[in-house]
């Protein structure tokens, strides 16, 4: 194969592995036009889940299996994936950034479609400095933490980042003006726009749904997101070299690769075409010592050479073979590691009572477990039929930062609906059945009245809309007919509602349907959550 | 108050129409003519209410709605060559079938191929649900159902509600699901059961999920929210399922020991009467429930008693 052909070769298999991540993305929700065979069922055991292997990057992602599996003690769910890679990495370097990474895919066509810089000033900035040591720093961080019990990956990885960023910010954030915009042609009195709207509407309604959706901290999300494609004009693939822990990663395993950059300096003329053409900050120029680590793999030097100075070959050279991490990146990541785990303890989410309003999604781990895996990825969230799981901001302490937390105003947990477990990456929340959860039951709260707010309890008229929806059989929420003092002097006979805790199992459609908006007259809290034993309630 | 309701219809009628298909004024205008000369014979016909009853072990659902239907001079009474009919099932819970939360698919799939057979250009399944749509049409059968036959679901969303005029006693201005009130022809197909507020859910109640905004303020007031509904939206008919029965834990069930099953569907062209109808069901009189009693008084229909033409097949 000619170096031409390999290096689009490269750029097919990028725009692939691209597109299919986002394609995952947007299919991480209820499938479009599934409806279960209503003759099949009479036992009502159907389960609904997603049609797409919607995980498979995160099973290919040798960081989300190493940190499970140092943190939680677990293999997840197909890691064999994450471990072709890693063999993939040995035998040929990082040609995941190069050639698999979605994110990495993203940052190359914003570094290279259209520079920012060009000439000498993209060949300094494609000069390797210090600041790579940065990502070297960032997944001894990573790993250390991991190690001490909590699992901080995500928050860095560059999957997980780039799934929450698409799932949680670019996607809602279109599908929210969109929605706007035909709401506000649907409801014009001009006829043509009412049609566009409506035909426009169902046409984008695989992507975007027929809802708006909400997360919370979405707007940090994306800025975040939006301030990384940014570095880009900075640095080409700025994220790549400097701060991906996953490309840290793997460029610690790709110094054994049989793959090496052979240099013959007295075919090189100096004029500067690799470096310019250098996604990694490699130093493929000869004369300089080649970065192995730093490599991604795109074959851009070797391509762009006019001399043919600069060639790949079997058993190459390996260049500076080990990775240039700087003794101060190692000990401050494990500084760093150690101490974030115990610090971000001492809020006494874990040892002592969590946040009456931290609300996991069904099936979820104890807390302590459940911080030892979760990715904050957002798959959940993007899962969630009615929006109701949210990144939590404060609820979950710093450890618990974006992890997964059911906010019932602005949703509700579906009694027969389980896709939260059926897509977490790493089985922090347990892929449990309908059956389990209806049957154990397997409670994530529990709901109480405020009866100060509350229509019949303080005398303003009947209502029980709690009790209506209430999903379990026999209802948690019941209601007696009394009398109670109502507006100038009277005596009301009303039904007023009560929770028999007995049977709640905090879904919180009743927090959601309440007609007191804002801050319900019937609230779930996480007391009574089936996963704690310490946050029971009933003896 | 009966002669100021049927403007407000008809006006809804005529501008719905212009609305919705994006033709020219005019056209829409000559097309709604029809449909409104319809919806006022409909009225003055001498009603009818049919019982069917499913006696025989093992008996085919859809037998039983066809030959309900037939009793009451069959689908073409209601649905003329090219009308759009809209379908409003009571699909609001992501409730499997046998739950009995949600209207029978089985009897929703034979009205759809009723209503095809007649000359129905489109027929819509039409329901604002109360748990996720997508999910309640996968669920409950409703989907299925369309897909065997063709018919189109129409997914609730903010874009098809419209602030429309009701000039209820109780409610002026409420926002509405459009395709209901753009119907040609318009079937009302709850299903029967208890439900812990307004006692029971039968035919006027499921306008409820005809309706958007605030939904779960109208139980301050429910029997007469649910009369002025079901004076807004004149079905041309009502057909109520209860071949399932859901006696216990209404109007979410979720527990067969909820369910009875009594094999029974009732048609009428009177809302009031089918209502009262199913109430005998649940061993209540139509007098004992709020809903049907108001009906009653504020002359949107009869009780079954006075119905004269009342019919009944068996299969």
């Amino acid at each position: 194969m000619k170096i031409k052909h390999l290096v689009w070769l490269r750029r097919c298999s990028q725009a692939f592995f691209l597109l299919l991540f986002v394609f995952l993305v947007v299919e991480s929700r209820l499938p479009q036009d599934f409806y279960l065979d209503y003759t099949q069922l009479v036992n009502g055991e159907q389960e609904i889940r997603l049609q797409q292997p919607v995980t498979v990057f995160f099973q290919a992602d040798p960081l989300v299996w190493l940190t499970s599996l140092i943190s939680g003690h677990v293999l997840i769910k197909g890691f064999g994936w994450a471990l072709g890679v890693l063999v993939l990495t040995l035998v040929f370097g990082r040609v995941f950034c190069g050639f698999i990474c979605p994110f990495g895919a993203l940052h190359h066509l914003f570094s290279f479609v259209r520079p920012a810089l060009n000439g000498k000033r993209l060949a300094r900035a494609n000069s390797s400095t210090g600041s790579r040591r940065v990502k070297y720093f960032i997944l001894f961080l990573l790993l250390t933490a991991a190690f001490a019990g909590v699992n901080f990956a995500g928050i860095m990885d560059p999957i997980s980042l780039f799934f929450r960023s698409l799932a949680l910010a670019i996607v809602p954030g279109a599908g929210t003006g969109l929605k706007e915009m035909f709401d506000f042609m649907a409801h014009t009195d001009i006829k043509v726009l009412n049609y566009l709207s409506y035909t426009a509407e169902v046409l984008v309604s695989p992507v975007f749904g027929y809802g708006y959706q909400a997360f919370k901290t979405g707007w940090l999300i994306g800025t975040i997101f939006l301030l990384i494609l940014f570095l880009n004009r900075i640095r080409p693939r700025f994220w790549c070299r400097t701060l991906c822990p996953l490309g840290a990663l793997l460029g610690l395993c790709s110094r054994f690769s049989i793959l090496g950059l052979s240099k013959d300096i007295d075919r090189c003329t100096q004029c500067g075409k690799c470096t310019q053409s250098c996604v990694g900050a490699a130093q493929p120029v000869p004369g300089e010592s080649w970065q192995k680590s730093e490599c991604l793999m795109c074959f851009n030097c070797h391509n762009t050479c006019p001399e043919g100075a600069v060639v790949f070959k079997w058993r190459g050279p390996r260049g500076q073979t080990g990775p240039d991490m700087g003794r101060r990146a190692i000990l401050g990541g494990l500084t760093a590691g150690v101490s974030l785990p115990f610090l971000s303890r001492l809020d006494g989410q874990i040892h002592k009572v969590s946040d009456a309003r931290l609300i996991r999604p069904p099936g979820s781990l104890p807390e302590k477990d459940f911080l030892t895996l979760c990715q904050r990825c957002g798959q959940c969230m993007k899962a969630c039929p009615t929006n109701v799981i949210n990144p939590a901001l404060y609820e979950g302490g710093l450890a618990g930062f974006w992890t997964p937390n059911l906010i019932m105003t602005q949703g509700y947990c579906e009694y027969t609906c389980t896709l939260c477990g059926s897509v977490c990456p790493t089985g922090a929340i347990k892929n449990i059945t309908v059956r389990e959860k209806v049957e154990t039951p397997i409670s994530i709260g529990s709901a109480y009245f405020d009866r100060g707010r509350c229509l019949p309890w303080s005398g303003n008229g009947p209502c029980i809309v709690c009790e209506e929806h209430c999903p379990t059989s026999p209802k948690a929420i019941y209601f007696f007919e009394g009398m109670v003092n109502g507006p100038d002097n009277t005596r009301v006979k009303v039904k007023l509602p009560q929770v028999d805790l007995k049977k709640c199992v905090g879904c919180g459609i009743c927090e959601n349907k309440c007609v007191v908006k804002g801050r319900p007259a019937v609230r779930v809290i996480a007391a009574g959550e089936t996963r704690s034993v310490r946050n029971r309630i009933l003896l | 108050m009966n002669s100021e309701h049927s403007m407000t219809r008809r006006e809804s009628i005529k501008k719905l129409l212009c609305l919705w298909g994006g033709l020219s004024l005019g056209g829409a205008v000559v097309s709604s003519w029809p449909v409104i000369k319809s919806a006022q014979a409909a009225v003055d016909a001498p009603k009818f209410l049919v019982d069917g009853v499913g006696r025989t072990e093992g008996y085919s659902i859809k037998a039983l709605t066809r030959k309900t239907f037939e009793a009451a001079g069959g689908m073409r009474s209601f649905v003329s060559k090219g009308d759009v009919v809209v379908i409003k099932p009571n699909i609001s819970w992501a409730r499997a079938p046998h739950l009995a939360a949600t209207t029978n698919p089985e009897v929703l799939e034979a009205v759809i191929e009723l209503c095809q057979e007649a000359g129905a250009k489109k027929v819509r399944i039409v329901d604002h649900t109360i748990h996720g749509a997508k999910r309640c049409f996968a669920v409950t059968g409703a989907g299925m159902a369309a897909k065997n036959t063709g018919a189109d679901l129409v997914h609730p969303r903010s874009s098809l509600m419209r602030d429309m005029k009701m000039g209820g006693n109780r409610l002026d201005v409420w926002p509405v699901f459009m395709p209901v009130v753009e119907a040609d022809t318009l079937i009302n197909l709850p299903v029967a059961k208890v439900h812990g507020l307004s006692g029971l859910t039968l035919g006027m109640k499921n306008w409820i999920g005809a309706v958007g905004g605030r939904r779960n303020a109208l139980h301050q007031d429910i029997h007469q929210t649910i009369v002025d509904l079901a004076h807004y939206f004149k079905p041309d008919v009502t057909l109520i399922d209860a071949t399932r029965v859901m006696v216990h834990n209404g109007p979410s069930g979720g527990s067969l020991s909820d369910v009875v099953v009594m094999n029974r569907l009732i048609l009428s062209d009177d809302p009031v009467a089918a209502d009262a109808r199913a109430a005998r069901l649940f061993d209540l009189e139509p007098d004992g429930v709020g809903f049907i009693k108001i009906g009653h008084q504020q002359g949107l229909g009869v009780y079954d008693t006075a119905i004269s033409r009342q019919l009944e097949v068996a299969v």
